[in-house]
Parts: C-alpha cells; structure tokens; sequence
C-alpha cells in the first residue's frame, strides 16, 4: 500500500461517506461564512442578516433529518466519520435535528426581542452557528481530539455571546468569568485526555475501550503493587469528567452557571440551559457508552466468552468489600439460585469496572447536583438566576438516565438503549420549557426593564397570556400532571428502576425528594405573578403579535406533549434502537 | 515500588514519565496561576501554562523514540498538540477581547473588582 | 342496556364537567352579567353527570350484575351467615372450599407451629359461639368488573400508560354519589356565591394598608370554573382504570383544591394554605411515586385489569391478576420478578432468606402508594394542611375537603386493597388509629365552627384508614360514602350559618334554631348521622349507625384475632373512645350554635335563614344522610351489597403476617357474628350517648361550666387548644437539628474556603453573621411551614457558597477535582487491597 492509494482511499470515504453525512454542519459553516462575507462588501450588506441565518438555519434543519424521514431512526446503522474521528448514528442524528430546531428558534428568538440588531447581527449569528457546529461535534465525537475540540468550539463562542451586550457591567463580569472559568475547565480536562489517550495507547474511543478490556483492571487492582496504574487512569477519568461537567454546570463545577445566568442576556440563557446542556449529556452518553462498552459486544457473547480468570477476581475483589461501597455492576447475583438467570441478570464483562466507576460517580454527581441546585434555588431575587440553579437541578435529572443506561448495557442493551431515550425525551420536553421560560424573561424585560421577580408581581392582570404561559412552564419544570415535565420526570424514574440496585434506588429516592423540594421555588413565582396585587407602579406590559405567537409556540407543546406525547416519545425510543449495533 | 518513584526518575534514563513530570509542574503551576494571580493577563497565561502541561504529555506518548514503534499515541499525539495549539490561540484571542471588554467597563483588569454577581 | 353500555356513559359522565370547565374558560366572563350563566352550565353539567351516573347504575349494572345478600345494614341476622362464602357470582369457587394456604407462606406455616390455623383464626374470634366455628372462608374471585382502554396515550418499552377504564360496582357507587353531592353543593354554591356576582366585590376580610377594605372584581364565574375542573378530575379518579392515571387525576384534584382554597387569594392567610396544602400533599405524593415505581418495577403493569381478547381469554393480566392468581387461590404472593426485584433492592444477597425479600418489596410498595393516600386524606403526620383548608369558601369544604377529594385517599386505598400485606395494613391500621383519636381530642375545644367539622372530618378519615387496616374493606368503603353523605351536609350547614351570622366563631352564636329552622334541623341529622344514632343490635338507625357500627365490630374481632397481642387492643378502644369523643363535640357544635339563648344580640338580630337554593341541598343531603345506609325495600339492593359485590378479589378471608409472624387479619364476615356484633354495638352506642349526654349536660342544661371545667384541666386544655403541640414538636424533631447542622456547615464551609483566599477574621465574621441571622430568625407556626422556612434557610446557605469571587471560582475547580480524586482513589485502594 503505497501514499497514493491511503490517500484515494482517503479522499473517496471522505468525499463519498462522511461528507454527506456532516451536511448540517457544512451548511452552517457556509451559513458563517455568507454572513462575513455580506459585511465585507458595501453592496452586499443591505441583505438583511435574519434573513440569511435564517435561511441557513432552516436549510441546515432540513439537512439534518434523515433521508427516510424520521420514521427511518431505527433503520439508521452506526457509521464511523472521517476515518472514525466522528461516529454517525441515530442518537447523532436525533441530536442534531434537536439543535438545528434550537437554532431556528433562537435566531427567530434574538430578533423579536432585538438582541441581534442590524449593525451587530451578523456577529451574533454568527457566534451562535458556530457554537452550535460544535454542538454537533461534542454530539458525535468519536474520538478525544474531537471530544476536546467540540468542546472548546461550543464553549468559546458561548463566552462572547454572555458578554453580547456592549456597556453593561455585569454582562462584561459574565462574560470574564465564564471565559476563565471554561478555560480553567477545559484545560483540566486535557491534560485528562493526555493521561488517557496516554496509557491506553489511543485516542479513539472503541479503540480504548477494547484497550481497557486488556487492560484487566480488576486483575491489577487485585494484585496490589499495579494499581498506580489504575488510579492514574482514573485521574484521567475524573479530570476528563471535569470538563464535562462544567459542560452540564453539575456540582462542584457548576459555579459559573448562576453569575453567567444573571449577568449574560435572557436569550444567551435559553441557548446555554437547552442546547449546551443537551450536546454535554449526549456527550456524556458518548464517553459513558464509549468507555464502557466494546461495539458489537452484547452480554450474551460476553457471558459465552468470559475468561474463568476475570471472573474468578472479579469475584475475589468484590468479596471483601463492605455493602455500603459495593459497585452495583459487580455485585453478587441474589436470585434464588437459578444460575443462568444469574448469568444473564449480572454484569460480569471486562468492562464492567469501568461501568461501575461511571456509574458510581455520575449517580452520585446527579443526586448532588440536582439536590444543591433545588436548594439554592431558594430565596434568589433575580428570576434569570433562579432558573440558572433550575437549570443546575435539571442537569442533575438529566444525567441519572445516563448512568442508569451505562449500568444496564452489561445486562440489558434494550433497555440501556430505553434509558437513553428517556434522557432525549426529557431533553427534547427541556427545550420547550426552558426556552419558553427564557423567552418570556426576554421579552418581560424589554418591557418592563426588570427581571427581579418581586416586579412580576400581578403580572396576570397586565399580560394574562404571559401569566399563564410562564405558570404552565413552571409547573411543567416541576414535573406535575399534565404537563410534558412529568411524563418526562415519570420517564426517568423507570429507566432507574429498569436498572435496579441500591445506588438506583437511592437516586429515584432523591430525585422523588427534589421534585417536592422544588416545588417551594417554582410555586413562588406562580404566586407572585398570579396571586399577588402588582404594585402601584406598574405599567402595562405589551407583547407585540409575534412575540405573543413565539411565546404560545413554545409554551403550548409543554401542555400538549404532557397529554399526547407519543409521537416524540417514539421518535426518541426508534433513535436509540441502534445504539448499541 | 511507587514509593521510590522519584529516585527511580533521577536514577533511570530519561522516558516518558519524567516528560509526564515536567508536563504535570507545568499543569500545577499553570492551575496556582490562574487562581492566584489578580491581573487577568495573569490568568490568561496561567491557562496557557496548563494547556502547555498536557501538550507535553501528547509529545511524549506520541514519541516513538519514547515508547518504541507501533506503542503509544504514534502520530496523533503530535497532532492533538497541533490542534491544542491552534486552539489556545483562538481561546487567548477571545479571552483578550473579552478583557479589553471588562477593562472597559471597569478601567482595570483586577479580576478581584467581579464581584458583582454573587449569591 | 347491555354493559357494554358502562363505559360510554360514564365516560360521557366524566366528560360532561371538563366540557362545562372548557366553556367557562373561555366563555364565563362574558356569559350574562358578571358572568352569571357560568353557575348555570356548570350546575347543569354536574347534575347531567349526575343522571347518567344513576342511568349506569340502574340501567346497565344492575340489570347484569346480581347482587349478592348484604352483610353490614342486617344487623338481625346475627350467625346466620353460612352461606355467604359460596354465593355471588362466584360458585366456582366451591371446590376451593378448604382453604389453601399461599404458597408463599411456607415460613408461616413452619413457625407458626400449626397450632394457628385458618380453622383456629376463625375458632379465636368466633369462640363460644358453636354455629360457625368449622366455617372456613374460601377466598372471592374476581369481583364483576368492566376493563378496557380508552386510549393509549404513550409506551414507553415496557411501560405503557393509558387513559382506561375499570369499572365495578364500586366505582359505579361512587359516581353515583360524587355526583349527587357536587350537584346538590353547585345548587347550594349559586347561592353562596352570590356575593361575587356584585361589582365590584368588597372583601371584607381584607384590610389594606391604608385601612379600607380590598375592592375587587366578582370572580363567579371562575369559582364554578374551577369546581367543573375539580369534578373531571375526581371523577377521574374513580374511573382510573390503571395506578399511573389515578396518579395523574390524583394530582389535577390537588391543582383543583390549591386554585380553590386560594380563591380568596388577597387573604394572606388563604394563600399560605393553599401553598401548605400543595406542598405536604406533594411529599405524600413523592411517596406514593416509589410505591408506583416499586409495583411496576415487578409487575411490569400498572393496569387494574385484565386485558382480554375477543376470545375472553387473558393477554395482560393486571396488577391484582399478577399478585393473586388463581392457581394460588387469590392469596396474596409476590411473584417471582418481585422476589428477585426485591433482592436486588432491598435484600444485600441473603440467600437464604430471600423468600422475604419479596415480601418486602410488597410492603414498600404498599406503603409508598399509602403515603400519597396519607398526604391526600390528611392522615397523621400530614394533617396538618386539611383545617388551614377551610380558608376556602365553604361549598368548598363541604365538597372538596370533606365529601369527595379528601376521601380519595381512602377510595385509593380501597381500590388497590389487594396488593397490601396485613404488615402494609397494620400500618395503615394503626395511622389511621392516631389520626382519628388526635384529630377528635382537638376538635373539643376548637371554637371556629368549620375547624370542629375539619378535624372531625380528618378524624372520621382516619375511621375509615383504620377500618381498612384491620381487614373492614366494605365496612371503610360504606363510611366513606355515608360520610361524604352527612358530612357534605354538616358543611354546607354551617356555611348557611356562617352566611347568616359573618363569622365562624361559635362564641358568637346560640339559639340560632328560631332564626333558621331548616337549617338547625337538617344539621341536628347530620350530628346523629355522624354520631351513628341508632337502636343498638336493630336494624334501625341513621347512615352513620351502619358504616361506624361495622367498624368497630371489625375492630372487635381484630382485638379478639390478636388477643396474643394486647398492644393491638388500642385499634378497638381508640375507636370507641373516639366515637364518644365525636358525639360530645358534635353536639358542642350544635348547642352552642342553634341552642340556649344568643350569645351576640346583634348578630342574632340579623341572622336569618337562607334562600331556598341553599336550604334545598340541605334537605336533599339530610335525606340522604338519613337514609342511604338503608336497603331498598322488597330488594337486597343496599349500598351495602353494592360493596359486598366489588368485594376485591382474594380478600374475603383475611389474611396472617409472613414478616410479623403474629399478626392476623381477620375475615370481615366474621364481624357479624352475634358474639361480636351485640358486645360490639352496645360498646358504639352506649360511647355515643356518653358523648351526648356529656355535652347535653355542659352545653344545654348548664349544670357545669365549661369555663370551670377549663380551669381545673388546664394542662389538657392547653395541651389539645395547641393541637397536640404537634408545631412544636416538629419544630424540635426537624427545625432544630437542621437549624444546627445548617449552621455547623455554614462554618465549616466558611471556614474552608474564605480560609484560604481571605483569612480567618473574615471567616469568622462571616459565620458569626449566618448563625446570629438563622438563629435570630422567630420559630412561629412550626409545622410543615416552619420546616419549609429551615430548609429555605439552608438553601440561602447553600447561596453563600456563590461567593463571586473568580478566584475562588478557579480554586474550587482544583479543589473540587482533588478531592474527589481523592476520594475515589481512597475507595479504589481501600477494595484493591483489600
């Protein structure tokens, strides 16, 4: 094989293969490109910008849904993308179609409230679009140098974006904090990756993954004088974690979100809470599934070929350990006896320590994070800051599934499979509710120049349908009937019980706990807007036509979807059908 | 054996683990800089610092000198640097503006004086 | 009509209100002045609801199902009960006859030494009695009941949730009566109401700051609104054929009581209580949502039902089908997925006992769906929401917070009775025990006369809890509906009081029996019917004569099952003590308010009796309260035998502990015995009339003072006028110690952090501040309040962690990353090694 022939082979998977499939992405960027390229010429800048990144937009949303249509998700089959940098899926596919809907909406959303003017458009759609591309690259990376650069390329554009707003001087304090703080991250993160991709000899995620099975963790740990190893690697682990998780704002690197939140505009919110937050769970799923599972691998196959030896000290290792530290991957099968249920019911593959390492830290991480988020939530005056640890609390929710689906791919890919689907879904009801209760700010702001919620007091009186658009979406964030929140809610309970064990249980537990926690907070902004007189100052608050259609657009799915949510309940389970293929 | 780790560093000849050494200083000097300095173009440099720490550790695993042929990272190590490279430009570019915006707002680049958002 | 017909009416039935609620949103305001009309459609709504109820229940249930021969209201037929274990519908049952134990209770049958038998359960309770102690009671078969889909709204994998139905003659009865009550409060709240149709509406209640009272707009039309939205959901409820939509209902109906008790919303007082209604419900509601999870889990059903084919034969078996088959002979046994669940959850992998394990998963589960049933049916510890309720207007009380939502829980309960182990009823036995008897103590010496009738209402709830607890399935159910019955009229009575006089303060009132006859005596029937007046060991008496009697000959024969055990002797004697406790405070009520001469001569003066739209409700109800507990003569037809009829499947025979080894939950058929029954009605009667004859001679003939009597038992006084002290002792269980923690870690944290950047005089300013602020703060109206207020405080805590200090910021992402290191490597190392 000579360099011509790697190079035509090259040339024609790329050109052949994984360019049609990164359509969405090529057309944003050609989106980013026509946006500079219209400032540059004098004649040329008389396109209005709204019109081309809305153009883009739809035409990238368009190109973002699959050739059968979305009814052919589960037909999708696993494709890796540029000689396996990227993998292309159905989990990549429905993703992608969830931010380039994002991205409509949000452009559509900073011109009604003029965030994106004439003079500065181009900069902040341009700005968005290429977040959003590295959304879809943290969505579908199959590989840490993607991993990394889907990252920074979502989280660099973001930090211009919160500081969007030209003389404010919080928005500037956002912006600096956010900055350094992601910068602090992401630099943790890679010196994570190089430890890693160090040790494992590669950086390609189903590459390390058949690494680690060599790599015998359970044997080293065993032995005693080997474990450095291990615990350099799960240095690599956690700081690669740490990246991800200043991603999802989950604590303890959740300390950017509230400042960020208040200081950067409402709409930068709904873009940072809905489509950041959602590219770094698939993200999540990605490294959760990537590490913890070997692609063609089932647990029948591994159950056939499961070396006595591994087994034998697996088994030594999980001996001696006490109950309460116990990984619930390994733990011992306590049915009546029956062997081959046994077998079938306990995870017992190579890779099972690694699961349980994952699982273990994201359980605990969700209950957390979810449980401090509801907390602080508490007594904050500023409504962009309370949805900020809202926003927090909701990550927390949103990450157990994942742990969930990550504890059931040793025993049951199906309904590993159902547990991520269970995180779309909540997603998918997420953009909805957030970006609705983001929008409403947005817009209460411009008239009424306040976001403090003591201000939105007897809102109902002066804009009823805001009033009750901004009660249907916080009680939806609740997780009470009918709103979509609690089917979601209700969703990811099962996927929890499906996985079983103490650590599950002691989350559906907490998350049971945090949503009556979270009740206290929501419901009082439902009372200062519904029930409380406003004060003598007020002034009428008037939405213009569009804006009252935006915010009814967003609003009524979260209703409608709570009582007929099978259409999208579907769409979310047919993607992730093949996820294990 | 882990206990003589850094007798064994000074005694063996060089390898990838006393890369990993001086790549993990860096990484630690680069973190206390980012937290302790108070001008944010210390901070800046402290990132880059840390950015540097973990390109170091690319080399190294990418060196086939370092871990014989056919082991290692092979060329994406060096290629990961490239790319970490190019992007600590792009980062250090947005983070200057961003401070020229605070240096604006506040005619001071004490990091200390953002303390308006609390709570 | 053929029964095919059931579903299509009562559908219709349940639909009609949400139809009403629709018109009214968008409509109500412009519906004739001040929105007039919106009480009309509403009112019409319900009582067309009301028609197709009792065209289900006479045209298409019982034309196809016969009625088994009642129990309860025949109270002659003390032993001749033989037959009753064979007949109904079930004859097939007949080869049963010698009853076989669960097969899941092979460790029973072992310790229990067989000197315990079915034979002896009946022989313990029965003794002396010769003619039935060779009965053994073959368990019931499924009882007639009509299930199906109407729509299937989601699947997800293996969970599936779907708007079904699952009608027998129990949720037939209770359409009929939900129905009958709302149609007879939406006549009587056209008239209440009526305020609210003036414009602009002055509430009086309401003072301003600058003294006047709050002007607003009449909100008539929005209250029958929300009344529609409330019957659609309860209906709901009812007609739930699956545990996941009961679920979804169950929380509409607590939207429903948060917009209603908060109608007054300007009163800061009904606002709270809405808030502190929501809010505890929701934390029983948290409970009953593991409790769901831990039945589908196992089951992998939520489904009440059998799903059937068109051959008849079972695709999907329902929840109850699962856990008593008939293989098994309708005993309750955790299945196989259950005993494997349950070892993964609760089990550390015993094997040797994970029999149990099982079993444990059945008792979690039943006591989580307990829990939501506690929240809503305000049963202790969560009782504290149901009296601050009564903020609401009163048709409101006496339909929602007493009559229907509240005793959901209990319908509840009942509804999903096969799946409880007497360990989950002895829980709910003995919650129930404490929430009445606390709940009567503290009725004694309220003077608000709604609060008398709220905690009345929570201890009469707990009745019915306890009554299901030990094993009165039927005996629970019938109270429930007659309660709804009477206690919807003691509400509405007072509300025409209160309506009359403009205040709730007993201390204002008397002789009001001259000013507003009709009322005074529909009310004095309530009191009876609530007493449960009647002629001991007869068959004559008020509604409330059939349904307490039973209970406390349930009780009775529970006591005498467990003689072994005489702490479960307090089950019977709370009752009858309670049962003395409701009649001296029931007739205070009434003494003080319609007896004697007036106490205030100038609200005497302007009393007079209500219009004719609120008195008629009142008749109607005081009919029913008098009469509904009656079978219809020259038929069997009784409420009674309706119940007997949806008897749960397997539930007949009572059943024995497999994890408390001596608990035995007797056969209900065995309270009809005459050596039960006759000791039994005395014990309620002769309780009654203590109670009556106590407050009689207080309260009317004044021969002693109530104010001395206050006097010489200050500290009981004191103790029940606080309501137990239950703020208080909240307050020391759950305020103090998350009072202290919260400030040890506020310094902890301080500490910690600041140290390191700011030094420690900051620090110990800082924490100095938060305790003397967290400590300085006024412990007031402890309760769920007071612990919401603590874990509001912690979460302001938690907000100092926030310090905007970038620096600290990028400190804690080392830190956070180092010692979570640390920690991970620590339990790495430590299992490694070993």
């Amino acid at each position: 094989m000579n360099l011509q022939t790697i190079v035509n082979s090259l040339i024609s998977d790329t050109v052949t293969t994984s360019l049609p499939l990164f359509k969405p992405e090529l057309v944003l960027c050609v989106t980013i490109v026509v946006l500079l390229v219209t400032r540059l010429f004098p004649g040329l800048n008389k396109i209005p910008p709204f019109a081309i990144a809305l153009l883009g937009g739809i035409v990238a949303l368009w190109a973002s849904l699959p050739a059968g249509g979305i009814a052919d998700w589960a037909k999708i089959e696993r494709q890796e993308l540029f000689t396996g940098m990227l993998t292309y899926d159905a989990v990549t596919a429905f993703i992608r179609v969830f931010l380039m809907a994002f991205a409509v909406l949000f452009i559509v959303l900073a011109r009604l409230t003029g965030l994106a003017d004439r003079e500065d458009g181009q900069d902040f759609y341009c700005l968005a679009f290429g977040s959003i591309i590295g959304m879809c690259i943290m969505a579908s990376a199959n590989h840490l140098l993607t991993l990394f650069l889907g990252v920074e390329m979502a989280s660099v554009p973001s930090y211009v974006l919160s500081g969007v707003v030209k003389g404010r001087r919080r928005s500037s304090e956002a912006a600096l904090k956010y900055a350094v703080y992601g910068a602090g991250t992401a630099g943790v993160m890679l010196y994570g990756v190089s430890l890693l991709a160090g040790i494992l000899g590669s950086a390609h995620l189903p590459t390390m993954a058949q690494q680690l099975v060599e790599f015998d963790i359970a044997g080293k740990l065993a032995e005693g004088d080997q474990y450095m190893q291990v615990l350099v690697l799960a240095l690599g682990g956690l700081m690669l974690g740490v990246g991800l998780a200043f991603k999802l704002s989950a604590v303890p690197f959740h300390f950017w979100c509230p400042d960020v939140f208040e200081g950067a505009s409402a709409e930068v919110d709904g873009f940072l809470s809905v489509a950041s937050k959602a590219a770094a769970l698939a993200l999540l799923v990605r490294v959760g599934i990537g590490f913890g599972h070997v692609p063609g691998e089932t647990p029948e196959s591994v159950a056939a070929a499961a070396r006595p030896t591994a087994t034998v000290q697996l088994a030594a290792a999980a001996a001696d350990v006490p109950p309460a530290v116990r990984l619930i991957a390994d733990e011992a099968p306590v049915t009546d006896g029956d062997a081959e249920t046994a077998d079938a019911a306990a995870d017992t593959g190579p890779l099972s320590p690694v699961r349980s390492f994952f699982v273990q830290v994201v359980g605990i991480v969700s209950v957390i994070t979810c449980t401090f988020g509801n907390l602080a939530a508490y007594g904050q005056k500023n409504i962009k800051r309370m949805l900020a640890y809202s926003t927090i609390a909701h990550a927390g929710y949103m990450m157990m599934p994942v742990a969930a689906a990550v504890a059931l791919v040793g025993r049951d890919q199906a309904a590993a499979g159902d547990a991520v689907s269970s995180m779309l879904l909540y997603a998918a009801f997420y953009l909805f509710m957030n970006l609705g209760a983001f929008a409403i700010i947005a817009f209460l702001r411009n008239s009424m120049q306040s976001e403090q919620i003591d201000d939105y007091a007897g809102l109902i009186g002066r804009s009823p349908l805001v009033a009750l658009c901004l009660t249907g979406i916080l009680v939806s964030l609740v997780g009470i009937p009918p709103m979509a929140g609690f089917i979601g809610k209700f969703r990811i309970f099962q996927s929890l019980v499906e996985a079983g064990g103490p650590l599950m249980m002691f989350m559906l537990v907490a998350a049971g706990l945090n949503t009556a926690i979270s009740l206290v907070y929501y419901l009082r902004v439902c009372k200062t807007v519904c029930i409380d007189s406003p004060p003598d100052t007020s002034r009428p608050v008037a939405l213009g036509f569009f804006a009252s259609a935006y915010v009814l657009a967003l609003s009524l799915p979260v209703l409608a979807f709570g009582i007929l949510p099978n259409s999208i309940a579907q769409w979310a389970q047919a993607a992730t059908a093949g996820l294990f293929g | 054996m882990h206990h003589f780790m850094l007798a064994n560093l000074l005694t063996e000849p060089v390898g990838v683990a006393h890369y990993m050494a001086v790549g993990a200083v860096l990484f630690v000097c680069g973190v206390l800089c980012m937290a302790l300095k108070r001008n944010a173009l210390g901070v800046l440099m402290g990132i880059e610092l840390v950015l540097n720490g973990a390109n170091l550790n690319f080399i190294a695993f990418g060196s086939r000198f370092l871990r014989g042929e056919g082991q290692g990272l092979g060329l994406d190590g060096p290629l990961m640097a490239l790319f970490v490279i190019v992007l600590a430009a792009a980062e250090a570019a947005v983070a200057l503006a961003i401070v020229l915006n605070f240096y604006n707002n506040y005619d001071s680049v004490d990091i200390d004086r953002a303390d308006q958002l609390q709570g | 009509m053929d029964s095919s017909w059931l579903p299509t009416l009562l559908a219709l039935a349940w639909l009609t209100p949400l139809a009403s609620f629709v018109f009214i949103l968008f409509f109500g305001k412009h519906a004739g002045p001040h929105g007039r009309f919106a009480g009309t459609v509403a009112t019409g709504a319900i009582v067309f609801s009301c028609v197709l109820s009792f065209v289900a229940m006479f045209g298409a249930w019982l034309p196809n199902n016969e009625l088994p021969e009642a129990h309860h209201g025949d109270h002659a037929a003390g032993g001749d009960h033989d037959e009753h274990a064979e007949d109904g519908e079930h004859a097939d049952e007949a080869d049963h006859e010698t009853f076989i134990r669960p097969a899941a209770s092979p460790f029973l049958l072992a310790s229990s030494g067989g000197d315990r038998g079915t034979i002896s359960l009946v022989a313990d309770t029965a003794e002396g009695e010769g003619d039935s102690a060779e009965h053994h009671i073959a368990p019931n078969g499924k009882p007639p009941a009509v299930y199906g889909v109407f729509y299937n709204l989601v699947t997800f994998g293996k969970l599936k949730l779907d708007i079904s139905y699952y009608i027998d003659a129990l949720t037939v009865t209770m359409f009929c009566v939900v129905t009958l009550i709302a149609s007879c409060v939406h006549f009587y709240a056209i008239g209440y109401m009526h305020d609210e149709l003036h414009e602009p509406y002055t509430d009086h209640e309401v003072t301003l700051t600058d003294g006047t009272h709050l002007v607003r707009k009449g909100r008539f039309y929005r209250f029958f609104q929300y009344l529609s939205l409330f019957c659609f959901s309860m209906l709901g409820i009812v007609i739930a054929g699956n545990l996941a939509m009961a679920f979804v209902f169950w929380e509409l109906v607590g939207i429903c009581s948060y917009f209603l008790i908060g109608f007054y919303i300007e009163r800061h007082s009904a606002s709270t209580a809405a808030n502190k209604a929501f809010i505890v419900n929701r934390v029983g509601d948290f409970g009953m949502l593991i409790g769901m999870m831990a039945l589908w889990s196992s089951l992998g059903t939520f489904a009440f039902g059998d799903t059937q084919n068109d051959q008849g034969e079972v695709t999907e078996p329902g929840m109850f089908s699962v856990l008593r088959t008939e293989e098994n002979h309708y005993a309750l046994a955790p299945t196989e997925s259950m005993e494997v669940e349950g070892a993964r959850v609760v089990g550390e992998g015993e094997e040797g006992e994970s029999s149990h394990a099982g079993q444990w998963l059945l008792l979690i589960a039943g006591v989580g769906v307990f829990c939501g049933c506690v929240g809503k049916s305000a049963q202790f510890p969560l009782h504290v929401w149901l009296p601050d309720a009564m903020e609401g207007p009163t048709p409101v009380s006496a339909l929602v917070h007493s009559a229907t939502m509240v005793a959901a829980g209990v319908y509840l309960t009942g509804r999903v009775y096969p799946i409880f182990t007497p360990e989950a009823l002895l829980v709910i036995a003995v919650i129930g025990c404490i929430t009445l008897f606390v709940a009567a103590t503290i009725a004694i010496t309220a003077l608000d006369i709604k609060r008398v009738l709220a905690y009345s209402t929570v201890s009469q709830l707990g009745y019915m809890m306890l009554a299901l607890g030990i094993g009165g399935w039927s005996a629970g159910i019938f109270h429930l509906i007659t309660h709804a019955c009477f206690k919807g009229l003691l509400f509405m009575c007072s509300g025409s009081v209160i309506h009359a006089v403009h205040t709730n303060d007993m201390s204002y009132m008397g002789g009001l029996r001259k000013k507003m006859p009709i009322t005074a005596y529909t009310m004095l029937v309530g009191c009876l019917a609530i007493i449960g007046a009647g002629i001991p060991t007869s068959m004559y008496g008020l509604s409330g004569y059939y349904s307490k009697d039973a209970i406390i000959e349930q009780a009775w024969s529970f006591a005498g099952a467990n003689r072994g055990n005489p702490l479960l002797s307090i089950l019977l004697i709370a009752p009858v003590i309670g049962a003395a406790i409701t009649a001296f405070y029931m007739f205070r009520l009434w003494y003080m308010t319609f007896a004697g001469e007036p106490r205030d001569h100038h609200r005497y003066d302007h009393a007079h009796e209500s219009p004719r739209v609120m008195t008629m409700p009142l008749v109607v109800l005081a009919v029913c309260a008098i009469a509904i507990g009656w079978s219809v003569p020259g038929t069997n037809l009784s409420i009674t035998s309706l119940l007997e009829q949806a008897q749960p499947v397997g539930t007949t025979p009572g059943a024995e502990g497999v994890l408390a080894e001596n608990l035995v939950v007797p056969a209900e058929q065995l309270s009809h015995v005459k050596a039960v029954k006759i000791p039994a009605g005395w014990a309620a009667f002769s309780a009654a009339a203590f109670g009556v004859l106590l407050a009689t001679i207080i309260y009317l003939w004044r021969m002693l003072n109530p104010a001395e009597i206050r006097d010489s038992f200050k500290p009981l006084y004191a103790f029940l006028w606080n309501k137990w002290y239950f703020d208080e002792l909240y307050d020391l269980i759950f305020v103090k110690p998350t009072h202290w923690i919260s400030g040890l870690i506020a310094k902890f944290d301080r500490g910690i952090i600041d140290g390191i950047i700011h030094g420690t005089a900051a620090t110990a300013k800082a924490a100095a501040s938060i305790v003397s602020n967290v400590g300085d703060r006024t412990l007031v109206d402890g309760t769920v309040n007071a612990f919401a207020n603590r874990t509001w405080d912690f979460g302001l805590m938690l907000r100092r962690l926030q310090t905007g200090s970038l620096r600290t910021y990028v400190l804690a992402i080392a830190m956070g990353t180092w010692i979570t290191y640390m920690l991970v490597s620590f339990i790495m190392v430590a299992r490694g090694t070993g």
